[in-house]
């Protein structure tokens, strides 16, 4: 027998069994929902090949493009421009181009790339066979972006099939061998990993190895996480960019699209994926552009949400610029978001406390209590700030009386500590008070 | 009471006339000498000096040719009885070359992650004494995510298992770019363990691996290492592929040892039952770890594990407050920093006791224990070997006690003594071209690298499975290349060890707000472990399963507290799908092929502890399971059968019995696990099978052959023993057993005329209240009508 013939009755693909009338109606039963699961997948099936009906087209009449050809063999290439005056958003591409570079290298965590100039930038985007990684995971299509004067330029690296995946990456040794850094969107864990992947499978030095890399994925999660409900890059370009795809084609979708193209090599099923990937790369670079000019030098862009510049704030604290923190924070402390302003004078008094300013820090606890007296951790402060610092005991005990007449306010640990403090702050008085030739009773 | 010594106690055994009435042997195994040879002059000075610190002035004879073996580049692989300096024999060449330059990189195969964190720490401390900059580094599903990167790029020794080589490395290797490309050694230690399907899976993981090896342009030494099989050369051969060195003769001293064989007193006659293994295997563990002798006892099952555990726990708590960890159970299931515990406890003594599935029979460090105690023939003499070896690992004396159960394989062994200490044992099969398995790497292979025409990957036509894989879509032909073209990441569709990788989580609700996990099962003894209204016991606590959820892989359980537990029913129906090849011996047809087994559980015992009484019965409502895979069997016409003028049924019985003995008597045959085949009678077609019900037999027409009179299709259908692979696909015994035949038929006879039970017991065709009061008495003389 045939090796495939052993195969198929192994997995139960061929029934050469005599068929036998079932008698047991929950095998029947098993057996219809079965069917009705394939016809439901068929349906899908003929649903997803319906929207490319008639005669396939060649990839020439569909993108615009031509074939290179180098020591490793050919594969297409594509070269488009979003000129400066076009628009992407709430944005003209020509504003893109000047980046604030020392911003730039902050994001990165990179000094190099602040000394770099924005034209040497190479914005990158893959387009993969599949996102379960390792080696079997092919990137198809390399999506490539850089400035040229005001002008945003792509190009796309298209492998029509396996074997062109050399000469591909061997051309984009040398676009890299032209640019400085990189940035990418989760490039980091995904396409430059693959890429690097792909280079050793090909036996090609990868250029990106050393490469300065900007990933904008952690930066954006870190500013924007608080008012988008994902990162990804298409919530990133209606919340932040102000631009919206239409008829975009899903990512899920994009793999099977290209082993469709493989097989039926008709390249209508890959023109959205090609438009996709341009777009992704242009938005690269315009949420740099946005990010960089919120993180640069403290000036905001008009419009800025109040929570996003808190948030930078709150970066520049954690890489050590309290300075700046303490600016951005100042602009902020009777923002009219309520949320926004909470907590911003908690973590400026928090700095102001760490530096042992601490008129600064009261002024702030004080605001705090002034718009709730319920207000916990402003209570706490404020009754450590005077009982360390202003051994003003009395007026310690009345904040901490307020809260702990209302005990709902405060979680059972809480009112323990509270209640401890309360008792320690008592006896502290009553000293004091005795200190003073006071007859009062503490209690 | 004074405490005995383990000298003490053995000595009142010895003579003690009650307890050697039951011992069918008794056999001192005296220590031996050693055999020595000088450090080869190459050593490297400091790796010389640390080992001769540790007291190892000169290194065994083996050692010795097995370290300059390696040294020359030949593939070797080492038999080796525990406790022998095995690991030295890798260790030695590989730090030696790393000594010598730094690039070189090695990767060590250990069957568990618990041998491999033993084995790290044993390289580790070695490294540590020679103060190289040298880094070893276990590499499991238990590394934390930030150490793995700084493990790719710079472990020169990396112990892992095949699991995780399989799904975690080779389908990665572009970032183990490092170790691959500088990879000199590849260490596979426990080779024995690798057999039937997981040493199927085994060796095609390796296909892969030196399919990765050769992209580096690296061909790395084999080091392999094997307890005492029949054919450790033939064995490692057939997993590499290819010529091995074998080193056999040991020149390790061992120490004194004394074995013991148990067959408990037979308590009823008619009936052949014996007293349970299970009731001398208490009295005697009591007896040892009241006297501070520490013990292992090895269960042969999870369950046993269990009860064997209560027993004892509930025999210490009524004589003194000890701890209650003073004896424990021990088997895969339980949670890990649990298990880690109980080893420590044992190497610190804390632990008298420990009643242990095979999980403790490989090299895990439990330090040396006195007595080991067998309840039940482990399956194979290699495996009872490795046990026996728990005790006494390195100095002094010390007793292994092999108690036997009332099954064939038990009384076999037990009864011919001269068998197990003579013969070689069991030798170790895998059939790396099951198709089934085959498939799946080739998938990941492809993965991995895609196939050139022209390249080879195991026995059967490649580029025919290429073809068909790109026919259902996941691979891509292209200028004689194929490539991995699917979403999916194939190295996650397979583990290693079973042919179906889900497992179901057992979880504990008896306490409404904190429902615990308290282990986990293999999805295919889930169906007669945890199925509805069983008896799971975990750490000899009980929990009443109140609903297996086969769609959640959850099985929701209560503690409870009875005086019984479960043991499942199952029925087995097979009928033929294509013979590979047909003898006929005499008047009945013997074949082998592949058939098509249906498996359903039907309900359950309830068995009361301590009298093994039956107290009830519960149903089960389970899907059945369908699996294909390659059987022996012979077929005898009625009209020869009919000739013996017995009744139908009594022919029936007859026939349950004699698959009963046949099946025992393969796995000896075979040398291999009673687990690893099955048996059934029914016809050929699979119209009627034999089935166990509550306490009685029934001839049961198949479910999908709508015929409700089973007579009538027994009278239609000639009758057929079925003795088959019990794994997907097969693993190679069927085609075995057609070949050894005559001679299993045979030793089937001489058993059932032996046996000195009146109607058939546990010991010959299986006990007369299943098989009926008939069988022995049929059995025989069907088997003198069909033999040659």
């Amino acid at each position: 027998m045939r090796v495939t013939d052993k195969l198929k009755r192994l997995t139960g693909e061929t029934d050469k069994l005599p068929k036998l009338q079932s008698s047991n109606e929950t095998i029947n039963e098993l057996r219809r929902k079965i069917d009705t699961v394939i016809e439901r997948s068929r349906r899908i099936e003929e649903r997803h090949s319906a929207s490319f009906k008639g005669k396939a087209q060649p990839l020439e009449s569909v993108i615009t493009g031509e074939e290179i050809v180098n020591e490793h063999g050919t594969f297409y290439f594509t070269r488009s421009t979003f000129h400066e005056s076009s628009s992407h958003g709430c944005r003209m591409v020509g504003d893109l181009a000047d980046i604030d570079m020392r911003a730039a290298g902050l994001i990165a965590g990179s000094s190099e790339i602040a000394l770099m100039n924005p034209a040497d930038g190479l914005y990158l985007d893959t387009e993969t066979t599949g996102l379960a990684g390792g080696t079997g995971t092919f990137p198809f299509l390399i999506g490539l972006g850089w400035f040229e004067d005001k002008n945003f330029v792509t190009s796309q690296l298209f492998a029509r099939d396996f074997p062109e995946e050399k000469a591909m990456l061997n051309f984009l040794q040398e676009i890299a061998a032209q640019k400085q850094f990189l940035v990418t969107f989760n490039g980091k864990a995904y396409d430059i990993n693959l890429l690097s992947t792909r280079f050793i499978l090909n036996r090609l030095e990868d250029p990106f190895i050393n490469m300065p890399h900007l990933d904008l994925l952690f930066i954006c999660r870190r500013l924007f996480r608080h008012r988008l409900e994902n990162s990804r890059l298409v919530t990133l370009e209606c919340g932040i960019l102000g631009f919206e795809r239409t008829g975009d084609v899903p990512g899920y979708e994009i793999p099977q699209r290209y082993f469709d193209w493989l097989k039926r090599r008709d390249a209508r099923a890959l023109e959205d994926i090609f438009e996709h990937n341009r777009l992704d790369i242009l938005s690269m670079a315009a949420l740099n552009a946005h990010l960089t000019e919120l993180v640069g030098t403290g000036t905001n862009p008009p419009d800025t949400h109040p929570g996003d510049i808190m948030a930078v704030a709150r970066l520049f604290f954690e890489y050590g610029d309290s300075v700046l923190a303490t600016k951005l924070y100042e602009e902020l402390i009777h923002c009219e978001y309520t949320e926004v302003a909470k907590e911003t004078r908690r973590q400026l008094s928090l700095i102001h406390k760490r530096a042992e300013c601490w008129e600064d820090a009261a002024r702030l606890w004080e605001i705090m209590l002034a718009d709730n007296p319920l207000d916990l951790f402003a209570v706490e402060e404020l009754a450590k700030f005077l009982e360390h610092k202003k051994h003003d005991y009395t007026r310690a005990i009345e904040l901490i009386e307020v809260i702990l007449d209302r005990p709902v306010a405060v979680a059972p640990f809480e009112h323990d500590a509270l209640i401890y403090r309360m008792e320690r702050l008592k006896r502290k008085s009553g000293l004091h008070l005795t200190d003073n030739g006071d007859n009062e009773n503490p209690e | 009471m004074a405490k005995l010594t383990l000298q003490e106690w053995l000595h009142r055994a010895e003579n003690n006339p009650h307890f050697l009435e039951n011992v069918t042997a008794l056999k001192h195994i005296p220590a031996q000498n050693g055999s020595y040879a000088p450090y080869p002059d190459w050593i490297h000075p400091r790796l010389k000096e640390v080992l001769k610190g540790r007291g190892i002035h000169q290194i065994y004879s083996h050692q010795a040719h097995a370290i300059d073996l390696i040294r020359n580049g030949k593939d070797v692989v080492l038999v080796t009885p525990t406790a022998s300096g095995k690991t030295l024999c890798y260790n030695i060449p590989v730090l030696q070359k790393i000594l010598e330059e730094p690039e070189t990189r090695a990767l060590y195969l250990f069957p568990t992650k618990a041998l491999a964190q033993d084995q790290m720490h044993e390289v580790h401390s070695l490294i540590g004494q020679i103060k190289a900059d040298i880094k070893t580094y276990t590499y499991d599903g238990d590394t934390p995510d930030d150490a793995r990167q700084a493990i790719r790029k710079q472990g020169h020794v990396v112990v892992t298992n095949p699991d995780m080589l399989h799904t975690g490395i080779l389908p990665h290797h572009t970032k183990w770019q490092k170790l691959f490309a500088n990879l000199k050694f590849i260490v596979v230690d426990e080779l024995h363990v690798y057999r039937g399907v997981f040493g199927s899976h085994l060796a095609n993981v390796l296909r892969r691996l030196v399919r990765i090896c050769r992209f580096y342009g690296q061909e790395p030494v084999f080091i392999c290492c094997s307890a005492t099989v029949a054919n450790p050369k033939e064995h490692a051969e057939r997993l590499l592929e290819r010529k091995v060195e074998l080193i056999a003769k040991s020149g390790a001293p061992t120490a004194e040892k004394t074995f013991i064989f148990y067959n408990p007193p037979i308590v009823n006659r008619e009936l052949g039952i014996r007293q349970s293994a299970l009731t001398p295997t208490r009295n005697i563990a009591t007896e040892l770890i009241n006297n501070n002798i520490q013990t292992i006892v090895f269960a042969t099952s999870r369950l046993n594990v269990e009860v064997l555990t209560k027993y004892l726990k509930d025999r210490f708590k009524k004589k003194s407050p000890v701890s209650d960890h003073f004896v424990t159970g021990y088997r895969g299931g339980y949670l890990p920093h649990l298990r880690r515990n109980i080893e420590k406890g044992l190497r610190e003594r804390r632990i008298m006791g420990v009643v242990s599935t095979n999980a403790l029979e490989l090299g895990i460090d439990i330090g040396a224990l006195d007595v080991c105690i067998m309840a039940g023939y482990p399956g194979s003499i290699a495996s009872t070997w490795q046990q026996a070896g728990r005790a006494g690992r390195r100095s002094g004396s010390s007793v292994a006690i092999l108690i036997s159960r009332s099954t064939p394989m038990d009384q076999f062994i037990v009864e011919h003594p001269e068998f197990f200490f003579a013969s070689s044992p069991e030798h170790c099969r895998i059939s790396p071209d099951n198709l089934l398995i085959l498939l799946h790497h080739i998938k990941s292979a492809a993965f991995e690298l895609p196939f050139e025409k022209g390249e080879t990957f195991g026995g059967e036509n490649l580029e025919e499975i290429l073809n068909y894989l790109e026919e259902k879509g996941v691979l891509h032909q292209v200028t004689d290349r194929w490539h991995w073209a699917a979403e999916s990441y194939p190295a996650d569709e397979v583990s290693l060890r079973t042919i179906n990788p889900e497992n179901v989580v057992v979880v504990d609700i008896t306490d409404t707000g904190n429902h615990k996990v308290i282990a986990e099962v293999d999805w295919d003894s889930a169906f007669t472990t945890v199925h509805d209204g069983a008896i799971y016991m975990v750490e000899s606590r009980q929990y009443h399963v109140d609903k297996l959820d086969l769609e959640r892989n959850k099985a929701y359980v209560k503690q409870v507290d009875v005086d019984y537990f479960t043991d499942a029913m199952t029925y087995t129906n097979v009928r033929v799908l294509d013979g590979f090849d047909i003898k006929k011996p005499g008047k009945i047809i013997v074949e082998h092929g592949e058939v098509q087994v249906t498996r359903k559980v039907v309900g359950y015992k309830k068995i009361k502890f301590y009298t093994s009484e039956n107290v009830g019965y519960g149903d089960v409502t389970l899907p059945e399971k369908d699996m294909h895979t390659t059987s022996y069997w012979f077929t005898m016409p009625w009209d020869l059968l009919d000739t013996l003028k017995l009744r139908r049924e009594e022919i029936i019985d007859g026939l349950t019995g004699l698959a009963y003995t046949l099946h025992h008597l393969s796995a000896v045959v075979l040398m291999s696990d009673i687990r690893d085949i099955d048996r059934c009678i029914g016809d050929k077609s699979g119209e009627w099978f034999v089935r166990h019900g509550n306490d009685k037999r029934m001839i049961t027409s198949s479910p999908l052959s709508g015929q409700s009179d089973a007579q009538v299709m027994v009278d239609a259908y000639d009758p057929t023993v079925f003795i088959f692979d019990a794994y997907p696909g097969g693993i190679g015994f069927s085609e075995l057993l057609f070949v050894q035949h005559d001679e299993l038929l045979r030793a089937a006879r001489d058993l059932i005329k032996a046996c000195p039970c009146e109607h058939g017991c546990p010991m010959c065709v299986g006990p007369a209240l299943e098989v009926g009061p008939s069988a022995k008495q049929a059995a025989y003389a069907i088997l003198k009508l069909i033999e040659k």
